[in-house]
């Protein structure tokens, strides 16, 4: 019972009754409880508070009760309710103490945090069953209002954006102009609104309230319904007599607000007041109806009046065509459209390269729900989330779960707020680690899996990752079962909002590569070997040896090997008796240069080796020659070699090799079975080496 | 012995206990549960090192479990520890105490491995 019980991932079954949460240091105590609510209840025990936490936090919303103890080790009962206070856990999950202490302190301080009751000791059977069964009832009632309240709040915004978008179109319907002038104003109000709160401290607005100012804005020009319609539709230049008519929509428009202002204390509705009085407004006092300057005009119709300038400019009128984007943006930073606040020009040109594709895309359809959502979500935030969005919360941990469950993959998730790393049930048992491990920067279990070099490679990648560019793929190995093996990790942070840059948690997965990355290495292997030697070829040495003499201030030596006679060996020995020369040779020749020197096989009998020069350094390299030399099978193994210096001969690898190549033409000439080094008079000789080859 | 007769020997309260826990079969599996804990020799470790924290949480837990159980003699004595040790001291009279609670420990534990097995 309870030792099935303390490893809380264990088999939980999966049906529908309630889960408990079991929390208290002495053994035979959860045992007792366990007995007593089993099987009625699922049951899940924590023997510490830190343990509880995590639980709560793997669980969150499952567990419809916890019964606390308070005296405990490591954190206490009382931390265990501060810590789901913090969390705002205290309100969805009722607590029950279950302490000895009888004090009035203690049980006034958990009631203080949150507790909703306390079960004395000792234990009465009949008693627990009840006031557990009570509480869940009474809870899972309260939630149920919850839900119906928040479905009323939606309900209501639903409502308000309807009606506001009818007026809307009214208006817009009569200034004869298409329906996407508002929509526009809308699209460019949240943009600008958005990149206002990245840009400064000075106008702190949640999203609800920008959702709110967004949807005001679609009423800025609802005055223009008093204005007629020969004025507002002119398709020329309008008279000085017709403008003042024309200016007096903004104050026509305020009216209209005021007045419902009078019976109804609206903040949508006063919003939209000052949007519409005061969108003609200008930062330096030069606007209308009442010359506000600077900050006395409003945020929000500061921002409409930007957003009305700029889709004026950019969309066709009766009496002007649209400018493009270009144009528009330098008129409105020219001044030529009336001064703004420095911020909101700052945050137009930061916008700028976006906004007409934005407009382009934004649909309708789009804005609205989001628009509901986020007027919503204050007033939802402020109670508890809904039942209804902590059902969809947990389908989608479900739906999350099982796809885990599924994939042989390990997959991992982490939160900054409990520093607590999670892993899916097959990926634990395929690293042998536990599903929970907290502080996973300091484990030690893990870094035997992960190398903390690792860890923080992968730490920085997912630091630098973005809303726009959010994986991170990267390989490393793991320690898996006693192997290392290659895994690629692919991972993204997950941030509060799709906006703000403050990282909340990773998600992510480990997928073994492991063959994959082995034939990988083995491929990249063959592309710079030879196949009959195993020696480099020419192509990878020359890209190893180039680095070298980039860098002055060391000697180097290239030269250029020839087996003598080789051909007469394949002709008269057979080409298999020539391979196995030709491996001797490679074996020789590698054996004979130190472990800091390239050697490759660039030919059908040739060969290269590049040295870094030991003093003296004719003699020592007359002596590899000499050592390279040898009998095989009674073949007597005689070669040719040609050897230029850097920096004498030259610094770069086309220069020491084209004079290797010619001392190595001049040794041929000179009777074969020598080593010479390039002189100045090998100068015009021709190359030894066959045109293929080279 | 049945359970009845062992709580009459060791002090104990078995027709409240049985009332609240159900049945004598699951008294008798919690009784040997609370004699795995061990919690007299992890009290008189706790004591021997000084280690007061924990001699309180040991002794309020055993108290606990005795309350739980019924085993008013046992419990007795181990509140009265816990109370001494409440301040964060081990005080003079610990030693005193201790022995009156293993004392008590010790009958409830011979007592328990004469029990009848549960029928």
């Amino acid at each position: 019972m309870t030792a099935a019980g303390e490893r809380g991932e264990e088999k939980v079954a999966k049906t529908k009754t309630d889960l408990i949460l079991i929390v208290d240091d002495t053994e035979m105590n959860r045992a007792l409880l366990a007995d007593m609510l089993t099987p009625t209840y699922r049951v899940l025990e924590a023997a510490d508070g830190q343990r509880a936490i995590d639980l709560l936090q793997q669980y969150q919303s499952e567990i419809a009760l916890v019964l606390l103890d308070i005296v405990m080790p490591k954190l206490d009962g009382f931390e265990v309710l501060a810590v789901m206070n913090k969390n705002g856990w205290i309100g969805r999950i009722p607590v029950i103490t279950i302490s000895a202490e009888t004090a009035s302190t203690y049980i006034d301080h958990a009631y203080d945090l949150g507790a909703v009751d306390y079960i004395s000791r000792p234990f009465d059977e009949r008693v627990v069953q009840r006031r557990v069964k009570n509480t869940i009832m009474l809870y899972s009632k309260q939630r149920m209002l919850e839900g119906m309240v928040a479905d009323q709040i939606v309900e209501k915004e639903r409502n308000n954006y309807l009606m506001v978008e009818i007026l809307s179109n009214i208006v817009e319907f009569r200034n004869g102009e298409s329906g996407l002038h508002v929509l526009h104003i809308r699209t460019l109000t949240d943009l600008f609104l958005h990149q206002l709160q990245r840009t400064t401290d000075r106008y702190p607005l949640s999203s609800s309230q920008i959702a709110m100012m967004v949807n005001a804005s679609s009423l800025h020009d609802v005055g223009k319904i008093s204005i007629p319609e020969q004025i507002l539709n002119k398709p020329g230049k309008l008279t000085a007599e017709e403008f003042a008519v024309m200016q007096t929509h903004s104050a026509l428009g305020a009216q209209i607000m005021a007045d419902a202002l009078q019976r109804h204390r609206e903040e949508l509705l006063q919003l939209a007041y000052n949007i519409c009085r005061w969108h003609h407004e200008r930062y330096d006092g030069g606007g209308y109806p009442d010359g506000l300057r600077g900050d006395e005009i409003p945020i929000e119709a500061q921002v409409v009046a930007l957003a009305d300038v700029y889709d004026a400019l950019t969309s066709v009128r009766v009496y002007k065509p649209a400018y493009p984007h270009q144009q528009a943006m330098e008129m409105i930073l020219g001044g030529e459209c009336g001064a703004f606040n420095p911020l909101l020009l700052q945050c137009l040109c930061q916008v700028g390269p976006r906004l007409e594709e934005e407009l382009r895309l934004r649909s309708p359809g789009d804005m609205a729900e989001q628009s509901i959502l986020a007027l919503s979500s204050q007033a939802l935030a402020a109670g508890q989330a809904s039942s209804r969005t902590l059902t969809l919360l947990e389908q989608e941990r479900t739906k999350y779960q099982f796809f885990a469950a599924m994939s042989s993959e390990i997959q991992f998730e982490y939160h900054y707020a409990t520093d607590l790393l999670s892993m899916s049930e097959w990926g634990a048992r395929q690293l042998a680690l536990p599903m929970l491990i907290e502080d996973p920067a300091g484990d030690r279990q893990l870094a035997a899996v992960l190398d903390p070099a690792d860890y923080r490679d992968l730490q920085a990648k997912l630091r630098a990752a973005t809303p726009d560019c959010p994986i991170v793929d990267a390989v490393y190995q793991l320690h898996v079962q006693g192997q290392k093996r290659w895994y690629k990790a692919l991972a993204r942070p997950l941030w509060e909002d799709e906006e703000s840059g403050q990282m909340e948690g990773v998600i992510g997965k480990f997928v073994d590569v492991h063959e994959r990355q082995l034939q990988l290495q083995t491929l990249q292997q063959r592309a710079e070997q030879d196949s009959l030697t195993g020696m480099l070829n020419h192509a990878a040495a020359r890209e190893r040896i180039q680095p070298y003499l980039a860098q002055s201030g060391r000697q180097y030596a290239v030269a250029l090997l020839d087996l003598d006679h080789f051909k007469e060996v394949n002709d008269r020995l057979g080409h298999m008796f020539g391979d196995q020369v030709l491996q001797y040779t490679a074996q020789r020749v590698r054996r004979g240069v130190r472990a800091g020197d390239i050697t490759a096989r660039i030919g059908g009998d040739e060969f290269l080796l590049f040295l870094k020069c030991r003093q003296p350094v004719e003699p020592v390299i007359r002596r590899i020659f000499s050592g390279l030399g040898g009998k095989f099978h009674g073949f007597d193994i005689a070669m040719s070699m040609g050897v230029a210096l850097c920096p004498q001969d030259g610094e770069d690898y086309e220069t020491l090799f084209h004079k290797a190549d010619q001392a190595l033409y001049a040794a041929k000439k000179a009777g074969k079975g020598r080593c010479l080094f390039y002189e100045d008079k090998m100068r015009d000789l021709l190359s030894a080496i066959s045109p293929i080859d080279r | 012995m049945t359970t009845e007769e062992l709580y009459r020997q060791i002090g104990g309260d078995y027709a409240d206990t049985l009332r609240r826990l159900g049945s004598s079969e699951r008294i008798q599996r919690f009784l040997s549960l609370f004699l795995r804990e061990d919690s007299c020799r992890a009290l008189a470790d706790a004591l021997r090192e000084g280690r007061a924290e924990d001699a309180f949480r040991v002794a309020h837990s055993l108290k606990g479990m005795c309350l739980n159980l019924g085993l008013r003699a046992l419990g007795a004595a181990a509140d009265t520890m816990t109370e001494a040790l409440r301040g964060g001291r081990i005080p003079p009279a610990a030693d005193a105490l201790y022995a009156e609670v293993k004392r008590a420990y010790d009958q409830v534990e011979a007592g328990t491995a004469l029990l009848d097995a549960p029928n």
